[in-house]
C-alpha cells in the first residue's frame, strides 16, 4: 500500500532532477572552454544577450535548428558562432543553411532531394542572382509574395544574418582583447583560448558587473531548455495515464498527476526565468503566448483533477501543455523570442493585464475544447461508457467555458480599454479584437445554449470543440490575414497546420454528435 | 408557464425576451464579424465595418447589374434587437434575487457596453492634427473629408474663410456660398483620378482658368485600402451675379491655391482637408522618437506641445506620448504617427463624449461573472460534496 503513495512521488522527483541536471556546466569541449565564451555579453536587437543567445538564435533562423552534425560530430551552436567569426573557411563550408524551396534549389542548379543542407561556399557562385532575384521579391509586399518570392527573400535575409553576424564583436570587448580570442580560436590553441576568454570576462566584470551577470543567467536560462524538458515530461505524464485505463488504475493515475506537477514546474520555472531576464510580464509576442497558454491550461487541469479525480483532468492538462509547447517550438525559429516591443506595446501594465488576461481566455477555450476531444474519444472507445462519466466530463467543460468567459470577455474590453488610452477610440473591428470578440460570443452562445437547455451534453462538448476552431482562428488566422494594427507576425507554413486543425476538429464534432453504435474501434479519434 | 392562456401581448413580450433570440443574436453578430473581418482585405477596415456592423443591412450587389438584395441584418439591427431583448429579459425572464444578482450585474454592464457603442458610432469625431516643430496650430484636420475652401484674403490682415463640405460638391450642381454674392456650379465630379501634364494627344480639359488647363485629368476607381486615399478632382466655376469666372479644376492633389478678383475682392480656391478651427492652440516645442540602441526598432514617440487657451488664461506645457494622451474640452490628443525627419508630429484628435462607458462596463461585468460564477460553485461544489468522497478514497 505504502508503494502507491512512494512510487508517484519517486517519479516526480526523478523527473525533476533530470531537469536540473541541464544546468549543470557542459565542460571543455575538445579542451576550449565554450561556456566562458557563450557567456560573454552582446549587445544585439536593441538589447544585451549572450553570445551563447545570439548563436542559437541565428543558426535556430539559418538552420532552423540549434546544433547540427558536422564532419561527425555535433557541433554546438556557441562552436558554429566561433567558426563562423574566426575561422570563416572553416565556416563556409559547413552545412549551415536548410533550403526546401524548389524553386530556389533549381535556381542553385540543385535537385530536390534528402539533403536540405547547404553551405555558404556552394551558394556564392550564385550570389549576384540571388541578390537580383531577392531584390525584385522584396520589392512585393509581404502578404502578395508568392512561395518562390517568400522562399528567396527568406534566404537572402539568412545569408545577410550569417554576414551580419560574422561581424559581431562582444560587448566592451577591445579590438585587441577580441582579436586575440580569435586568433587562439584560428589556431586551435586551447589554452590560449581559455586564457583569453578569461581575461575578456575579467575585464567586463569589474566594469560592468550587472551585464556579464545579465548575459550568465540567459546563457544558463538556454541550456536549461526548461520548456523543451516540460513538454517532454508532459508526453511522460500522458503516455502513464493511458497506461493507467489498462490497468493499476490507482498507481498509474497518481503517478500522470504527480508528473504533471513536476512538468508544470519546470514550465512555471521556464516561464518565471523569462519575466526576470526580459523584465516584462509573461506574455510578449506569439511565442510567449503559446507557453502561457499551455501553462494556465495546465494549471486548471491540475485544479480540474483536484476537484473531480479520475485522470480527466490530467489527460488533458498534459495533452494541452505538450501541445502548445509543440506550437511555441515551432514559433521559436523566428529568432529572438524576447525581442524588445515596439513603441506601443512598450507598456507593462497593459501587456500584464489585457494581454494575460485575452491568453487566459484563449487557454480555457482550448481546454473545453480539449475535454469535448477527450469526451468524444472516451464515447466512442469506452467498452462500457458509464453516464456518471460523461456528465463528469459535461461539467468540468461547463466550468472551464465560464472561466474562458470571464477572461476572454475582461481581456477583450481591457484591450478596447488599452486601445481607446493608446490611440484614441475603444473598438475598432480591428482582425485581432474581431477575433477576441468572437471567442466571448462563442462562449456566451454555449452558456445561453445550455441555460436554455437546447443543447445538453453532447451538444455542450461538439460547441467546446467547434471553440477550438474559433480559439485557433482568432490566435493565429489573423495574422495570416495580414491586415490591422495588431498584425506582428505574418507566417505562411502555418497555414497549412491551421487549416489541418481546423478540418480535424470539425471531424471530431461529427463524430462527437455521431451516434455511438458507430464503432470507431480502428480508427483512433485525432486528439 | 401557462402558456395556452396567455394573452398576446404577453406572447410578443416572451418572444422578444426569449432566450433563443439572445442566441441568434450572437450567432448572426458571429457571423457578421467573420465577414466584416475578412472584407476588410478587400473593402478596408473602413468600408468593411460600414457596410457589415454600422449597417441596418448587408446588401448583396448583384454583379453587373445595378441591383442589391438584402441578404442578412447588418450589425446594427442585430445589435438593437439584441439590446431590446437584454432589457426586456431582464424585466420578464431575470428574478430579481440574491441567487442572479451576478447576471443582473453582468446585463447592465453589457447594455452600457452597447449604448456607449451607439454612441461612438454616432458622435465620434476623429480629426489629425499635423504640426511641425515650432509652428502653432489652432485648427484640426478630416482625416478623410475634404472641403472647398473659398478664401476672401482682400484683408491683409484677416482672412475669411468659406468651407464648402465635399458631400454638396458630388451631389448639388450650383451651391451658393453664403456671407458672399458668389455661387459655385460643379461641372464635373471626380472620386478618385490620376492628374498629369496634358499632352497634346489629350482631349482638351474641362477647365478655361487656372492650372487646370494643363492638366489631364484621368478617372480612377475609388480606392478602398486603408493606407491609401483617393485623389479627388472636381471642376467648378465660381459665378457671381450671372457673370462666369471660368472653369477651375480643383484637387487635393494641387499645392497652392487658386486666385480670382471679384468686384475688387480677392478670393482663393482649394480643396483641402475638412477643416475644425479651436478656440485654442497648440504649439510643437519638441518632437521625440527614440529608438533601441543598434537597432530601428521605436521604442517611444512623444511630442511636447505647449497649450495656449486665452479664453481661459491657460498657458502650459503637455507631454503628449504613446499611451498617455492629453483629454482637454472634451477632445482627447494622442500620438499617432510622425514624419519630416521627426521634425513633424501627427496627433490623432478624438471626441467621444461616450468615451467612459466602456470602462464602467468593464468593471461592471467583470464583477457580475465573477459573483455569478463564484455563487454556482459554491452552490455545485456543496452538492458534490458527498459524491467525492467515495471517488477520492
Amino acid at each position: 500500500m505504502k508503494l502507491i503513495k512512494v512510487i508517484p512521488w519517486g517519479i516526480a522527483l526523478l523527473a525533476m532532477v533530470a531537469s536540473a541536471a541541464t544546468l549543470l556546466p557542459q565542460g571543455k569541449v575538445r579542451g576550449f572552454d565554450l561556456d566562458g565564451f557563450a557567456a560573454l555579453p552582446v549587445l544585439e536587437g536593441g538589447r544585451i544577450k549572450p553570445l551563447d543567445s545570439l548563436a542559437r538564435n541565428s543558426l535556430l533562423v539559418i538552420r532552423s535548428q540549434q546544433s547540427f552534425q558536422d564532419l561527425g560530430r555535433t557541433l554546438g551552436a556557441d562552436e558554429w558562432l566561433l567558426d563562423l567569426l574566426f575561422r570563416p573557411e572553416v565556416s563556409d563550408a559547413q552545412l549551415s543553411f536548410v533550403i526546401n524551396d524548389p524553386d530556389v534549389l533549381g535556381l542553385l542548379g540543385l535537385r530536390q532531394t534528402s539533403n536540405r543542407y547547404f553551405s555558404f561556399k556552394g551558394m556564392e557562385p550564385f550570389l549576384p542572382e540571388l541578390e537580383r532575384q531577392a531584390t525584385a521579391a522584396q520589392a512585393v509586399e509581404a502578404q502578395a509574395r508568392t512561395r518562390f518570392e517568400q522562399a528567396i527573400a527568406n534566404l537572402f535575409e539568412r545569408l545577410v544574418l550569417f554576414r551580419r553576424v560574422a561581424e559581431t564583436k562582444a560587448a566592451g570587448a577591445s579590438p585587441e582583447q577580441w582579436t586575440r580570442v580569435g586568433r587562439a580560436w584560428a589556431s586551435q590553441d586551447a589554452p590560449a583560448f581559455n586564457a583569453a576568454v578569461a581575461d575578456l570576462a575579467a575585464d567586463e566584470r569589474t566594469q560592468r558587473p550587472e551585464t556579464v551577470q545579465a548575459a550568465w543567467r540567459e546563457m544558463l536560462f538556454n541550456r536549461a531548455q526548461p520548456f523543451y524538458v516540460g513538454m517532454i515530461i508532459y508526453v511522460l505524464a500522458l503516455l502513464t495515464l493511458f497506461a493507467s485505463w489498462m490497468g493499476k488504475p490507482a498507481l498509474l493515475q497518481r503517478t500522470a498527476l504527480m508528473l504533471l506537477c513536476a512538468g508544470a514546474l519546470v514550465h512555471t520555472a521556464g516561464l518565471a526565468a523569462r519575466i526576470l531576464l526580459q523584465g516584462r510580464p509573461p506574455v510578449t509576442n506569439l511565442y510567449s503566448s503559446a507557453i502561457f497558454i499551455g501553462w494556465a491550461a495546465v494549471l486548471v487541469g491540475i485544479v480540474l483533477e483536484r476537484i473531480y479525480r479520475r485522470g480527466f483532468g490530467t489527460a488533458v492538462a498534459a495533452a494541452s501543455g505538450f501541445a502548445s509547447l509543440i506550437v511555441a517550438h515551432h514559433l521559436a525559429s523566428d529568432g529572438d523570442t524576447m525581442e524588445m516591443m515596439r513603441a506601443v506595446l512598450d507598456s507593462n501594465f497593459w501587456l500584464a493585464t489585457h494581454v494575460v488576461t485575452v491568453t487566459i481566455g484563449y487557454s480555457g477555450a482550448f481546454l473545453a475544447g480539449a475535454l469535448g476531444l477527450g469526451y468524444t474519444a472516451w464515447r466512442h472507445l469506452a467498452r462500457h461508457p458509464d453516464p456518471a462519466t460523461g456528465k463528469t466530463l459535461a461539467s468540468m467543460a461547463y466550468g472551464v467555458i465560464c472561466f474562458a468567459l470571464f477572461f476572454s470577455f475582461v481581456g477583450t474590453v481591457l484591450g478596447g480599454i488599452w486601445a481607446d488610452q493608446s490611440w484614441g477610440r475603444f473598438w475598432g473591428w480591428d482582425p485581432k479584437e474581431n477575433g477576441a470578440l468572437l471567442i466571448v460570443l462563442w462562449n456566451a452562445t454555449i452558456l445561453h445554449s445550455r441555460w436554455g437547455g437546447f443543447v445538453r451534453e453532447k451538444g455542450l462538448m461538439a460547441m467546446a470543440i467547434f471553440g477550438n476552431v474559433i480559439t485557433s482562428l482568432s490566435w493565429f488566422g489573423v495574422n495570416m490575414l495580414g491586415v490591422g494594427l495588431h498584425s506582428y507576425g505574418f507566417m505562411d507554413s502555418a497555414f497549412f497546420a491551421l487549416s489541418f486543425f481546423i478540418g480535424s476538429q470539425i471531424v471530431a464534432m461529427l463524430l462527437c454528435l455521431a451516434p455511438r453504435r458507430l464503432q470507431f474501434r480502428h480508427q483512433p479519434v485525432a486528439l | 408557464m401557462p402558456r395556452t392562456k396567455a394573452h398576446p401581448g404577453t406572447r410578443v413580450l416572451d418572444a422578444v425576451a426569449s432566450l433563443k433570440l439572445t442566441i441568434a443574436c450572437l450567432v448572426c453578430l458571429m457571423v457578421l464579424v467573420v465577414a466584416c473581418t475578412l472584407a476588410q482585405v478587400r473593402m478596408g477596415t473602413l468600408g468593411a465595418v460600414t457596410a457589415y456592423i454600422r449597417s441596418a443591412v448587408v446588401w448583396w450587389h448583384l454583379p453587373g447589374m445595378g441591383l442589391r438584395l438584402p441578404v442578412f441584418p447588418g450589425g446594427l439591427t442585430v445589435g438593437v434587437v439584441l439590446l431590446i431583448n437584454l432589457i426586456v429579459a431582464q424585466g420578464r425572464r431575470l428574478e430579481a434575487s440574491w441567487r442572479k444578482s451576478g447576471l443582473w450585474l453582468v446585463h447592465a454592464g453589457l447594455i452600457l457596453l452597447f449604448v456607449g457603442e451607439f454612441i461612438s458610432g454616432a458622435r465620434q469625431v476623429e480629426m489629425q492634427l499635423p504640426i511641425e516643430e515650432g509652428q502653432t496650430v489652432a485648427f484640426l484636420e478630416s482625416p478623410r473629408d475634404l472641403e472647398l475652401a473659398i478664401t476672401d484674403v482682400t484683408d491683409p490682415a484677416r482672412d475669411q474663410v468659406h468651407g464648402i463640405p465635399e458631400a454638396l460638391l458630388s451631389h448639388e450642381n450650383l451651391i451658393a456660398v453664403p456671407g458672399t454674392p458668389l455661387s459655385i456650379k460643379v461641372s464635373r465630379y471626380y472620386q478618385n483620378a490620376d492628374l498629369s501634364r496634358r499632352a497634346d494627344a489629350d482631349p482638351i480639359s474641362l477647365a478655361t482658368a487656372g492650372v487646370g488647363t494643363s492638366l489631364a485629368v484621368r478617372e480612377l476607381p475609388p480606392v478602398s485600402r486603408d493606407d491609401e486615399r483617393d485623389l479627388r478632382a472636381v471642376f467648378i466655376e465660381p459665378i457671381a451675379a450671372g457673370k462666369s469666372y471660368g472653369t477651375w479644376l480643383v484637387s487635393n492633389g494641387l499645392g497652392a491655391p487658386q486666385t480670382f478678383i471679384d468686384e475688387g475682392r480677392t478670393y482663393t480656391l482649394s480643396l483641402r482637408q475638412r477643416r475644425e478651427y479651436l478656440p485654442y492652440s497648440l504649439t510643437l516645442k519638441k518632437f521625440s522618437h527614440d529608438i533601441y540602441p543598434g537597432t530601428d526598432i521605436p521604442k517611444n514617440f512623444s511630442s511636447l506641445v505647449h497649450l495656449s487657451n486665452p479664453a481661459r488664461g491657460e498657458e502650459r506645457d503637455v507631454l503628449i506620448s504613446m499611451n498617455q494622451p492629453l483629454r482637454y474640452a472634451g477632445k482627447a490628443f494622442y500620438q499617432a504617427s510622425f514624419g519630416k525627419n521627426d521634425t513633424l508630429s501627427i496627433l490623432q484628435v478624438v471626441e467621444n463624449p461616450g468615451w467612459l462607458l466602456p470602462y464602467i462596463s468593464c468593471v461592471l461585468v467583470a464583477a457580475g461573472l465573477v459573483l455569478h460564477f463564484a455563487l454556482s460553485l459554491g452552490r455545485s461544489l456543496r452538492r458534490r460534496q458527498p459524491a467525492l468522497i467515495p471517488a477520492g478514497a
